[in-house]
């Protein structure tokens, strides 16, 4: 019976309305739902949409029983990035980039303690690399202390293949070595460039293309002017995950 | 370069943000508080659609704590937070529009977001290291301080707690592996050795029983 079996298979989709809303779906498990739920029939996708709104609500009202204080620093360094966004007063045209210039500049800004130039420029007739890192919808920040002192920061997307890195307060390296940076990947390390005493101080940035498959980004001391691989003392590791 | 730093850093941005914001989500005791409501959520979401700073700042201050403190019991990491908080309200700066009040209010679009953020993250780092121990077992009910009075009441917190504390300890285990630990719905099937159909049901069950209890429509 035609009834029944469209019942069924409603039921079938309503039991997954929770995981669902819950994101307790592996990626493949949700598409292949989202895509039943595309043929299901309208009352079937109503139900299991309104279902989907109503955990949602429930959770966002559940969310005060864990709230919690962020750090203070992250206020700053969210208004800093969007206050300087004056994007309201140009034309449409330039509005994305100018606005993702300015966030990567303060963001940047907000990350370091002295102030140093941030290689953005103003609009060019393409995005560069860090601007388009930055208006990434799969932007990611990490960040990590060096032990000899200072911070490493990479902001990377993977569907842009790109990171932007900014380093603050690094000692610079002994003489006759440099800092050389790489990108490691199940099939081994590769260069992502060197810093040298002048580079490193106070602070700058430095961007990652081809971020490939890599996993992490090491850093290294690397007598000279750097090596083909690492071989020196590993200072920092930043996961790219 | 140089000179675009020294703008940044030269201005006041806290100050003369905090002058515009209409919401006094940072009152001190002696100041008249009130409790942001969903409706000042919307209209702020819409502001920022339309990226305005101040509506922005009013934004985090009214929600922050709900989504730094939701991030933080899925990530376990001070750090992981704070970076995955600071990508939420960057994307919550730049996909404010796709808002659709019609879908749901505000303050749920902003969680979803954020949950689907933290969740990505721990579901990351548990492939690439495997480092179960940190990610062990909580509870639901983990009490949390340090949240401004103005943004959150006690007694709305108390209820919560209540209607958690209502839920059977079957439906409260599957909602804190599958909300709070990442998981699937197939991993917690796994970790309480469960079959597929009750666990979505101990889900949907205890998703209502919460829902009744919060009266969330």
């Amino acid at each position: 019976m035609t009834h029944s079996h469209d019942s069924t298979v409603g039921d079938d989709l309503l039991a997954l309305a929770v995981p669902y809303a819950l994101h307790a779906l592996s990626d493949d498990e949700r598409d292949a739902l989202e895509s039943r739920l595309s043929t299901a029939g309208l009352a079937v996708a109503d139900a299991f949409y309104d279902e989907v709104r109503a955990v949602r609500e429930t959770m966002a009202v559940v969310a005060a029983a864990s709230a919690e204080e962020p750090p203070t620093e992250l206020r700053g360094r969210l208004l800093s990035a969007v206050a300087n966004d004056n994007v309201r007063f140009l034309p449409p045209s330039n509005r994305r980039r100018t606005a993702w210039m300015s966030v990567a500049a303060a963001l940047a800004v907000g990350l370091i303690t002295v102030g140093i130039g941030v290689s953005l420029r103003p609009p060019a007739q393409t995005p560069s690399t860090a601007e388009q890192v930055f208006a990434a919808s799969d932007v990611h920040t990490i960040s990590g202390a060096i032990p000899a002192g200072g911070t490493a920061t990479v902001v990377f997307s993977r569907d842009r293949n790109a990171g932007v890195l900014v380093m603050n307060d690094v000692p610079p390296p002994a003489l006759g070595t440099v800092y050389q940076m790489w990108l490691v990947s199940d099939s081994g390390a590769t260069s992502a460039g060197t810093m040298d005493a002048q580079a490193v101080a106070p602070s700058t940035t430095a961007v990652l293309t081809d971020l490939g498959n890599s996993k992490k980004l090491k850093f290294t001391v690397e007598p000279g002017s750097g090596s083909t691989q690492p071989t020196g003392q590993v200072i920092a590791e930043l996961p790219l995950i | 370069m140089g000179a675009v730093v020294t703008q940044l850093l030269e201005r006041p941005f806290d100050q003369r943000l905090d002058r515009a914001v209409t919401i006094p989500v940072n009152g001190t005791d002696n100041e008249r508080v009130r409790q942001v409501t969903t409706a000042d959520l919307d209209m702020l979401l819409r502001r920022v659609a339309q990226r305005d700073p101040e509506a922005f700042a009013a934004l985090y201050d009214a929600t922050r704590s709900r989504v730094y403190g939701m991030v933080a019991r899925v990530l376990r990491d001070r750090g992981y937070s704070e970076e995955t908080t600071q990508d939420v309200y960057l994307q919550v700066w730049r996909t404010a529009e796709s808002y659709d009040p019609a879908s749901g209010s505000a303050l749920a679009w902003l969680l979803t977001l954020a949950h689907r953020r933290a969740v990505d993250r721990v579901r990351a780092e548990q492939a690439a290291t495997q480092r179960d121990s940190r990610y062990g077992a909580t509870t639901l009910e983990r009490p949390s301080d340090h949240v401004s009075d103005a943004v959150i009441s006690g007694e709305e917190r108390q209820r919560v707690t209540a209607c958690l504390g209502g839920l059977t300890d079957l439906q409260r285990e599957c909602i804190e592996l599958a909300y709070y630990q990442g998981m699937t719905y197939v991993q917690v099937s796994e970790r309480l050795s469960a079959n597929l159909a009750t666990v979505k049901s101990r889900m949907r069950d205890g998703l209502r029983a919460l829902r009744n209890c919060l009266g969330v429509r």
